[in-house]
């Protein structure tokens, strides 16, 4: 794949030779990950055996001299325990911050104990590099779902101050990506963006203090989908002017809960307790069906087709993530 | 560590004023009735050693700051205030916080000391998540700034977890701190590419409870031990048990003991860290 007026996203080979793994240095764009050690102790006693059949992908640093490892450090990682005195690999052109972040990604397939931040971040030098907005195309391009390239657009969408909270040297004061992606819908609300009191990081910075403090009875981040609920319903409703004073003294008021956000008339929480109960009773029924034994009913497995695309379709519009 | 004054000396008003001057620009107000209210909190026959353990506290002014930051800038590579004298690119970032926090009381502190409050060098400071989009290359410099480093543990997690994934092509980057352990340096040194830079420097003399202190006796910081665990049972000698008593004007570290901040059922510290 290219990008008009730039280079190929693969970088060029060079060839195949035999170096020390001392004079080898990971990859800086290799996301911080622990490998897990079982299966790198398999790799090991494996290598141990027979060598390292497949050679790691490297490049030369033009700037420092050093040789870079683009894709192997896990059989690099084997090679060091090892105490190996050489290594093959097979060089490449050295490859430009658009390519080794490219390769990154596509080797490293992101792993949901990543923190998002910095992919976000890399994300956005792909965008800015390659002009390139559209989420379908990020997402091929960089191997990641689609889902996930959109939680990074959000998190790029808030001002940098908060940005910054997600790459808190400090673990304990460290944001989780996940507040900011969940607080989004509020945050971006076309309603509450139209009161008159509303200003998107004024009410940030309130929200960070009611979970940090953990006032007005806030529990998890997911709290922020109920608060989006109680809003829609409201403005379903026609309650924009109750459901915005509502707000306002929930904001400024740590002893209130989200439960004040309620407005009765507006509420669907009677009905959604009503398909609760529905959905409970039909996983049950599903849970237990003998596929043998249903296994020409035709016109049932087609409505179970259906019912599954049906629920993934309604899960993607509430920007849960779908778990496979 | 400061020396404290001799053993028995008078709790008198001469020796409560020069507590309150050297304390005074803590911020929360440190006054005769705080000082008072600390003391009581140790037996009668505990008070002198708690007041020498005050005389000891090594308070950093904000002045202290100031011109730490101004030696430490002046002191690196290739930096100078006229661009054209630079070399390479040169960008600055607080290492740690966010608004309000540390971090960044450290990066206002750090412009105003270095001349740099003015627009036209607005550029030269940048937040975190700026970092992979300059770009950076080997003859570029990045400044982070912060106040404190105790054990290094959380630069070093810092650096593996996201920093070195941010600067991908090893430009210069130095670690600017007002105070900072021996035991800090080497470890930051040794562990990532982070060079640090620090105006006063804390050995195992400045731990409290090190056979190298000898400001107090065995006897003494067996003492000390037993209020530090009243008043943080799980941390008595402070985070990386540095037993420091070291106090910045902003706030007290954490690895400092925790008589002097701790805020519990138990124990009312004179340098709380949160209001």
């Amino acid at each position: 794949m290219a990008y008009k007026g730039q280079s190929p996203l693969v970088p060029e080979t060079i060839g195949v030779k035999y170096v020390n793994p001392n004079d080898l240095t990971p990859n800086p764009h290799n996301p911080r990950i622990l490998f897990d050690k079982a299966p790198l102790a398999t790799l090991q006693e494996s290598i141990k055996k027979v060598g390292i059949l497949v050679p790691l992908t490297v490049y030369r640093e033009s700037k420092t001299g050093r040789y870079v490892i683009l894709d192997g450090q896990r059989r690099w990682t084997c090679a060091i325990a090892l105490k190996m005195d050489r290594v093959p690999v097979n060089q490449v052109a050295e490859p430009t911050l658009v390519q080794n972040i490219v390769t990154m990604f596509q080797i490293h397939k992101l792993r949901e104990d990543w923190e998002l931040m910095p992919t976000a971040l890399k994300l956005e030098v792909l965008m800015k590099k390659l002009n390139e907005k559209s989420e379908k195309k990020l997402a091929e391009l960089t191997g990641l779902d689609q889902a996930v390239v959109v939680r990074c657009k959000k998190l790029l969408s808030y001002p940098k101050g908060y940005q910054d909270m997600m790459l808190d040297p400090d673990p304990e004061k460290r944001m989780k990506a996940d507040f900011f992606i969940e607080l989004y819908p509020v945050r971006n609300d076309r309603v509450v963006n139209k009161f008159s009191w509303f200003s998107k990081d004024k009410f940030t910075h309130r929200m960070l203090d009611k979970y940090h403090s953990r006032s007005s009875g806030f529990k998890s981040v997911t709290d922020f989908r109920i608060m989006k609920q109680h809003i829609n319903n409201a403005h379903r409703a026609k309650k924009d002017r109750q459901i915005s004073e509502k707000l306002r003294e929930f904001l400024k008021d740590d002893s209130l809960t989200l439960d004040h956000l309620i407005i009765k008339s507006a509420s669907v929480s009677a009905q959604a307790h009503k398909l609760l109960q529905g959905i409970k009773k039909l996983e049950e029924e599903i849970k237990h069906l003998d596929v043998n034994e249903y296994y020409g009913e035709e016109e049932m497995w087609i409505h179970l087709e259906r019912l599954m695309k049906l629920i993934e379709t309604k899960l993607r519009a509430s920007g849960r993530r779908i778990k496979r | 560590m400061r020396t404290p004054r001799p053993r028995a000396s008078a709790i008198d008003m001469k020796r409560m004023r020069e507590w309150m001057g050297d304390f005074g620009s803590y911020r929360v107000a440190i006054n005769e009735a705080r000082i008072d209210r600390w003391l009581n909190q140790f037996a009668a026959d505990d008070q002198d050693l708690a007041a020498r353990l005050l005389d000891a506290v090594d308070f950093i002014t904000y002045t202290q700051m100031v011109h730490a930051f101004r030696n430490i800038l002046a002191s690196l590579d290739g930096w100078h205030i006229d661009p054209a004298s630079r070399i390479g690119k040169w960008r600055f970032a607080p290492f740690s916080g966010s608004s309000g926090e540390s971090g960044d009381t450290m990066m206002w502190q750090f412009r105003h000391a270095n001349n740099l409050t003015g627009k036209q060098y607005r550029d030269l400071f940048i937040y975190r998540r700026d970092l992979l989009g300059e770009d950076f290359g080997p003859n570029d410099t990045v400044v982070f700034v912060d106040d404190f480093s105790g054990t290094g543990t959380q630069a070093c997690d810092a650096w593996k977890e996201q920093l070195e994934e941010l600067l991908p092509n090893s430009p210069r980057t130095y670690l600017v701190l007002v105070v900072a352990s021996t035991a800090a340096r080497n470890r930051i040194s040794d562990e990532t590419g982070l060079t640090v830079v620090n105006n006063i420097d804390l050995t195992g003399r400045d731990n409290i409870f090190s056979a190298e202190c000898a400001h107090f006796t065995e006897k003494e910081k067996a003492t000390i031990l037993e209020y530090c665990e009243k008043a943080d049972k799980r941390e008595p000698r402070g985070f990386g048990d540095c037993g420091y008593v070291v106090v910045f004007a902003h706030k007290c570290p954490n690895n400092s003991i925790p008589i002097l901040h701790k805020r519990s059922r138990h124990w009312e510290g004179l340098f709380r860290r949160y209001d």
